[in-house]
């Protein structure tokens, strides 16, 4: 085969997994921020929906359950993020960043506790490569539908009335709160889930940090889909094309610092040239108090 | 039915009945615990005491609109009531019921729209239909007509009189009296949280009404006393564009000591008349006061120190803190060259000159009626010695007590030889205050009237866009 084209080839295969957790982040923050809580916990979820899953997968040998732990735990940490955001009315951000630095150290705990070793993980029975695809494909279908929940399904109609304006939502005999409380653990399983590939199916075990940011980057590409899952897929799709640049880029001989700063670059210049003219869910990070 | 708030007892011991089929007006001043009875027999807020009967459904359409601006019409309207098939909505139903209920009630809008780029008179159509597919045997309007431009307002009560027609009952929450007299066939008149008096409609006046609101005579306007006129802003050619609002090519002449009346129908140009001389948006053209030219790229800081004093028309979200209390609204913008030991004075003085209630300078702003918040914009704005007061519709949405009061301060403000520019879209406003009234249509001036040579009918023609 042509060089070159093999190249590129290679370059597309790489992006397409580069972006699969950043797709699996991004749709559960759409459709966290879509109902009007803005979710940055979604690195801590991701973080555990990836140590859940070594650990279940490491004891069963079933990556299989190890994926529905991963997904259940994703799950978990986002009902504690819903309900401090629904019940306790606490400002998102923070309890988002909380669980942040609570789930990586929980994690980082977690693998001296189980493994005696702090660091990684050993490994553990993961997915391979038809696993890999299958979790590829995954996102694509899970991004299509979470369009059409949102846009043709009652409760996704309801979630949005919530993200807008929660007091009108109410006024229409909707429950805003449980509304908004089951959007984030839906969307908490879904990002979970980009946790659950990168360690059963891009690699066998977890290691600390390795997450890498990527909830972040799923952050700006919600903003950079306009808060619309084939919005949000695509800004993924354009970080992770950055992200698989990087290794062909090294690969060339370019120096490999100034490459890893690549994607986050790219997530940088895209917000800074785009998130001026983007409107989010009127009702997006603000509590919502009955009167 | 009975309903405390902290300390102030909003309805205390009121009976009310409707009849199927019958208009029935609920007037008062703000505060007077109209909106309050609304909400309980809507089921919204509790009663401690008393109850509610209705032989079906309630619906209620409220002051500020309950819709969801980034949502369809159809989804407002059947929020929450969507026709399903399976676990989806059945979006070609829901479609086909919002067009039949549309021309059902003689209600046209386009179910697709978002309703955010509609115009408020469509809003409140959809706000209405929202409230009709609950098939309510009773409909509570409260201040329907506050945001609705003069030509809207005929046909909106059309509607409410086709709804009547059917059997539903209507009540009519409101202070804009002449439209009590035009519509209702009965009217309650509540004052501080009881009824004072029933009247069947056709029985009593405009005049006798507001008595009974206010529970003594109108207090008059201030009069006008003799002014000097030397020009004070001079206008050439200014154009500008607010948002959707454009002006082009507008000139003339306020005085000191003079109010210039701009009537016209919303959406013609006022916006960016007033935003322009704010300093918020810039404008070509020229602008002098005083004899300095003013700069297309002002800021209002700029303008604000020049004297000019803009009372915006969005006291809620262009004049006021809501969180705040009265003291920090009313030195905003002042609080550097004001002493901070000064603070409470100034909020004083406000509270006394405009009989702010509750008179408490630590009261929290978005606690208090809107004719209250009003109360304090227009205090703010007036207190110095302001050369140019820009009043943007500064009486929407208050009641008669509160709008006299604060057409009286304008009044004195003229007389201390300040140049009013009232823009408003209430002709009796205009008529009643102004000294010259200029007609906008079209983002253009159309028509130039002095007080003395006014024209009711030249001016109406003239604002729907005819010739005079």
């Amino acid at each position: 085969m042509n060089p070159l084209l093999a190249g590129i080839l290679a370059l597309l295969g790489l992006t397409l997994v580069k972006a699969t957790p950043l797709i699996y982040a991004a749709l559960g923050g759409v459709l966290s921020e879509r109902s009007g809580v803005v979710n940055i916990g979604l690195e801590g979820i991701m973080i555990a929906g990836a140590f859940t899953a070594v650990v279940v997968s490491g004891l069963t040998g079933s990556p299989l359950l190890g994926a529905l732990a991963g997904v259940l735990a994703g799950a978990a940490i986002a009902a504690v993020l819903a309900f401090a955001a629904t019940r306790l009315g606490v400002d998102q951000i923070v309890a988002g960043t909380g669980l942040n630095i609570a789930t990586l150290a929980a994690a980082a705990f977690g693998l001296v506790l189980i493994y005696h070793q702090p660091g990684a993980s050993r490994e553990v029975p993961a997915f391979g490569h038809a696993g890999e695809t299958a979790l590829i494909v995954l996102a694509f279908v899970a991004a299509a539908t979470l369009h059409v929940v949102l846009t043709r399904t009652p409760w996704g109609l309801h979630v949005r009335a919530c993200g807008e304006d929660p007091s009108a939502a109410e006024a229409a005999g909707i429950d805003a709160l449980r509304t908004r409380f089951s959007a984030v653990v839906v969307g908490g399983a879904i990002a979970s889930l980009g946790g659950v590939y990168l360690s059963l199916a891009e690699l066998d075990l977890y290691s600390d940090g390795m997450t890498a940011g990527r909830g972040f980057i799923a952050l700006a590409a919600v903003i950079f889909g306009r808060w619309t899952p084939f919005g949000a897929t695509g800004a993924a799709l354009f970080f992770g094309f950055f992200a698989a640049l990087q290794y062909s880029l090294q690969r060339a001989g370019v120096p490999s610092e100034l490459m890893q700063a690549l994607p986050y670059l790219a997530a940088l210049v895209a917000l800074a040239g785009f998130a001026g003219r983007v409107r989010a869910p009127a009702a997006d990070g603000v509590p919502y108090v009955r009167q | 039915m009975r309903r405390r708030f902290g300390a102030v007892q909003a309805v205390d011991g009121v009976d009310l009945e409707l009849l199927p089929g019958e208009i029935h007006a609920l007037v008062g001043e703000n505060g007077a615990g109209k909106s309050t009875l609304a909400a309980i027999a809507y089921g919204a807020v509790r009663a401690d005491e008393g109850s509610v009967d209705a032989t079906g459904v309630v619906g209620l359409v409220h002051q500020h609109f309950k819709l969801i601006d980034r949502l369809r019409v159809w989804e407002n309207v059947l929020l929450n009531r969507e026709p399903k098939r399976g676990w989806t909505i059945d979006v070609p139903a829901a479609r086909a019921r919002v067009l039949e209920l549309a021309a059902k009630y003689g209600l046209a809008v386009d179910p697709d729209a978002v309703v955010e780029t509609l115009p408020v008179g469509i809003k409140q159509r959809v706000e209405l239909l929202r409230e009709l597919d609950r098939e309510p045997a009773v409909l509570l309007l409260d201040e329907p007509t506050a945001a609705l431009a003069p030509s809207e307002i005929a046909s909106f009560f059309e509607t409410v009189r086709g709804l009547a027609a059917r059997g539903t009952a209507v009540l009519v929450v409101t202070h804009k009296l002449a439209e009590v007299i035009a519509y209702s066939q009965r009217v309650t008149v509540m004052r501080a949280g009881a009824v004072v008096a029933r009247h069947l409609t056709g029985e009593t006046n405009a005049a006798a009404i507001a008595r009974e609101m206010v529970g003594g005579d109108v207090a008059a306007l201030a009069t006008r006393a003799e002014t000097a006129s030397k020009a004070l802003l001079e206008v050439r050619g200014l154009s500008a564009t607010s948002g959707t609002s454009a002006l082009s090519g507008a000139t003339f002449d306020v005085r000191a000591g003079e109010i210039v009346g701009i009537a016209g129908i919303e959406g013609n140009g006022q916006s960016a008349l007033a935003d322009a001389l704010a300093g918020v948006v810039p404008f070509s053209g020229e602008l002098r006061l005083a004899g300095v030219t003013l700069r297309p790229d002002d800021s209002p800081a700029a303008r604000l120190a020049r004297g000019i004093r803009v009372i915006p028309q969005d006291r809620r979200h262009e004049a006021l803190i809501l969180d705040w209390n009265v003291r920090d609204n009313v030195v905003l913008g002042r609080q550097r060259t004001l002493p901070r030991a000064g603070y409470e004075a100034a909020a004083r003085e406000v509270i006394d000159r405009f009989d702010v209630r509750p008179p408490d300078p630590g009261a929290i702003v978005g606690m208090l009626s809107g004719g209250n918040q009003q109360k304090i914009v227009v205090g703010r704005l007036l207190a110095g010695d302001p050369k140019l007061v820009v009043a943007y519709q500064p009486t929407r949405g208050i009641d008669v007590g509160a709008s006299a009061l604060v057409q009286s301060r304008l009044i004195e403000a003229r007389n201390a030889g300040a140049g009013v520019l009232l823009i408003s879209f209430e002709l009796d406003e205009i008529f009643a205050c102004a000294d010259r009234v200029l007609v906008i249509a079209g983002g253009a001036f159309v028509g130039s009237f002095d007080r003395a040579a006014i024209d009711r009918g030249r001016v109406g023609a003239l604002m729907a866009g005819g010739q005079a």
